[in-house]
């Protein structure tokens, strides 16, 4: 009914926690919470460290920085980084979704060039889909790759891009092909962010972690920059998003939330108000089925048995969750939990307050609730569609 | 899932598959206009079907010729059970196989129930009763006095299994259930099924076990059964939307039904695996307390959810006697509240969730053993 880990697997995850648990890595993590709004976490030094094991993307090849082992080792780095609070986002943008892109629909000349620094935890990569008119409905992108010799040149806006402003390149969709069918004619590259006539601006949002807004003026790019096939973007995307997404990284944030919130309802006697502690009884038990859904997705990718449905259903599931924790900690804990964590009453370093900002982004990134719910409703259960 | 999970599925498939689980459905009830016969005769075929398939000796140890197997395996076939909306003895008569089993000298009473003797449960004198606290009991010269409420099919079962407080502390009392001293009266209750008000005047004791130790598991397996019931609904409710035209299109092609289905698709995933889980984790002698009443109260609340659901996306031809929504509607009213309301639940699980959190203490999550 579960899937068993092996004692090796057991013996990483004994690992990378003890290195998550050292003072330096602590106090780093301390130093991140508690950064002045504005002031976002970019490429810490544990992120290095865990990258000269190999262990923030195990599941790499070895020659690409990984230690060619399966996504459950990928699925336990995840779960400790988030129960020990390290800020994620850098992991889950850099490794989960562009270097997994990179990692299964790249060449080799694309995963030699682009994977090694991502899994050493030097660099980072950021994704480039949205625009300021164009969300859930990518086919109606109007980035423009126009022909330039051997390549072509990008023009537009892209936004809501996170990290951008410190990762080295970036998935970018822009139309290469003008078509009467929209879904046609769409290609993803692989964009240097450093090159001539990309312009990175900070969006400035409510998160600790700041949207960026790009330009494209006209940046060239080659073959070699195109992930999947020329005017099939429609399709890596719908890879991109479908590969390999088993929610981990949600219902372990979803955990780390909830076992925070439970330690500080303890801590102030709420948890003994037989209304609060039913209302936790019943999230932990959330959570609990969230991370069993999430693990049945490492499963069938384990067995290479994709289900985009129960994708769907573990993102769903694990965010709308987090989303009820992060959303009900004051009622659970009392008004300290909102305060931020430079102020010097804030309880729990501030994660609460940084959690309620961050929650309603997880139901909309990586896909939205409601494009989950369409996939199980089409794919799914034969509705919709 | 493991071979042997495997083969209990496929062993057991069959009789729930899609011919016969809508008239496994309608066994529950006492028919309208036709003899009440029909439907306990109905029982007692797939009962006879069930032991014949090895369901009662699922849980019997080896020792006592049983198959030994575990909460696993139980479960999927309670999720089986629930799917074809089966009403029947067998969840009560493993609660009382497990309790039996537990302590020496009932040698003679396992065999029975291997052979197909089935027990059904008597937990409350009062519908506010709960299982964890059951009424008191009179135990006097190896006889049991008792009122007992909603007991169900009764009449139908060898023996009672009578949780009781005594002086001895909280117990179950095997009686046997046609012994002259039982009276029965029929309760008319929603499922218009064959719940009774049982009292025993001095009826002999055949056995006693301890109460307590059975319900962790039997909520898992009554959790399990509930998951079961509730994909029943769903399946009755795509269905549904996938046939029905209004405006010119299947109503399942509106993202107000479509997206309703799909969330208690996805919240059922999620409490068939937490349930899951559970077994194994009872299988490995891991503390389930917990995770037994929150699988319980999960499954509970779907089943208020998803029946009602089912009800709505059928329209008013669901509430006609011909529709089968209308008997998951029904019957989920009564089994979700059958080993506990899910508020009675978590009010429960509450000290067990803030002794884990002290436990835990400071530092990071220790995260189980197993994903």
């Amino acid at each position: 009914m579960r899937m068993a880990l092996a004692p090796e697997q057991e013996q990483l995850r004994s690992d990378v926690c003890a290195l998550l648990s050292e003072d330096s890595v602590r106090a780093e993590v301390e130093r991140a919470r508690r950064a002045p709004l504005g002031e976002e976490a970019g490429l810490l030094d544990v992120y290095r460290r865990l990258g000269e094991r190999g262990w923030l993307a195990p599941n790499w090849p070895v020659e690409h920085g990984g230690l060619g082992r399966t996504l459950a080792e990928k699925a336990i780095v995840t779960e400790e980084l988030m129960a020990h609070g390290v800020p994620d986002i850098v992991h889950t943008i850099s490794i989960d979704i562009v270097g997994t892109a990179v990692n299964l629909l790249g060449t080799d000349a694309q995963r030699a060039r682009w994977l090694p620094r991502l899994a050493s935890g030097e660099g980072a990569a950021s994704v480039l889909f949205s625009e300021p008119d164009v969300g859930s409905d990518l086919s109606r992108l109007t980035t423009r790759a126009e022909p330039d010799g051997d390549g072509w040149r990008l023009h537009g806006r892209k936004v809501y891009s996170m990290k951008s402003h410190v990762a080295d390149f970036a998935l970018c969709a822009a139309r290469t092909t003008q078509s009467e069918v929209r879904y046609q004619g769409i290609t993803v590259f692989l964009l240097p962010l450093r090159a001539a006539g990309v312009l990175v601006e900070r969006l400035p949002g409510i998160c600790d972690e700041q949207f960026g807004s790009i330009s494209l003026q006209g940046v060239r790019l080659t073959g070699e920059h195109v992930l999947g096939a020329v005017d099939d973007g429609w399709q890596t995307i719908g890879d991109i998003l479908g590969l390999e997404r088993t929610g981990i990284e949600f219902e372990a944030k979803a955990r780390r939330w909830l076992d925070q919130v439970l330690a500080e309802a303890a801590r102030t006697g709420r948890l003994d108000d037989p209304g609060v502690g039913a209302a936790l009884v019943e999230l932990d038990a959330a959570v609990t089925a969230g991370r069993a859904l999430s693990w049945r997705a490492v499963s069938n990718v384990l067995r290479a048995e994709r289900d985009d449905v129960l994708s769907a259903m573990a993102k769903w599931h694990t965010t709308e969750t987090a989303k009820r924790i992060a959303l009900g900690a004051a009622d659970a804990c009392g008004l300290d939990v909102l305060l931020h964590g430079s102020d010097q009453g804030a309880v729990l370093s501030g994660m609460v307050e940084s959690a309620h900002r961050e929650a309603p982004g997880l139901t909309l990134a990586s896909g939205t609730s409601e494009i989950m719910l369409y996939l199980i409703a089409s794919t799914g259960l034969g509705l919709v569609g | 899932m493991s071979p042997d999970q495997i083969e209990v599925q496929l062993r057991f498939g069959e009789l729930v598959s899609d011919e016969l689980a809508p008239v496994i459905a309608r066994t529950g009830e006492r028919p309208r206009d036709r003899d009440p016969a029909e439907s306990a005769e109905a029982r007692a075929v797939v009962h006879a079907a069930l032991t014949g398939l090895g369901a009662t000796r699922l849980l019997l140890p080896a020792r006592y010729g049983g198959e030994g197997r575990g909460q696993q395996h139980a479960v999927l076939l309670a999720e089986l059970l629930g799917t074809a909306l089966y009403r029947g003895p067998l969840l009560d008569t493993w609660t009382a196989t497990e309790l039996l089993a537990a302590e020496e000298g009932h040698e003679k009473l396992l065999a029975q129930i291997a052979e197909g003797h089935a027990v059904a449960l008597a937990l409350r004198e009062s519908g506010a009763d709960e299982p964890d606290e059951p009424p008191r009991a009179e135990v006097a010269s190896g006889a049991v006095t008792a009122t007992r409420r909603f007991v169900d099919l009764s009449g139908e079962v060898a023996h009672l299994l009578v949780a009781g407080r005594t002086p001895a502390g909280v117990e179950g009392l095997v009686v046997r259930a046609d012994h002259p001293s039982v009276n029965r009266r029929r309760q008319g209750d929603i499922t218009r099924g064959e719940l009774h008000e049982v009292r025993l005047a001095g009826t002999p004791l055949v056995a006693r076990t301890e109460w307590a130790p059975a319900l962790p598991a039997a909520r898992i397996r009554h959790a399990a059964y509930l998951v079961g019931l509730c994909q029943g609904a769903l399946d009755a409710a795509v269905a549904r939307a996938g046939e029905r035209h209004q405006f010119g299109q299947p109503i399942g092609r509106f993202q107000s039904i479509a997206f309703s289905l799909a969330e208690v698709a996805t919240r059922l995933e999620g409490a068939r695996w937490l349930v899951r889980g559970a077994a194994w984790d009872a299988d490995q002698g891991i503390d389930v307390r917990l995770v037994a009443l929150q699988s319980l109260a999960m499954a509970s609340d779907l089943v208020a959810g998803a029946t009602a659901l089912a009800l709505q996306t059928f329209g008013a031809a669901g509430l006609t006697e011909e529709c089968d929504a209308q008997l998951f509607f029904r019957r989920g009213a009564l089994e979700r509240a059958w080993l506990g309301s899910p508020a009675q639940l978590r009010a429960r699980a509450v000290p067990l969730l803030a002794a884990r959190v002290s436990a835990a203490a400071a530092g990071p999550h220790r995260w189980s053993q197993l994903s």
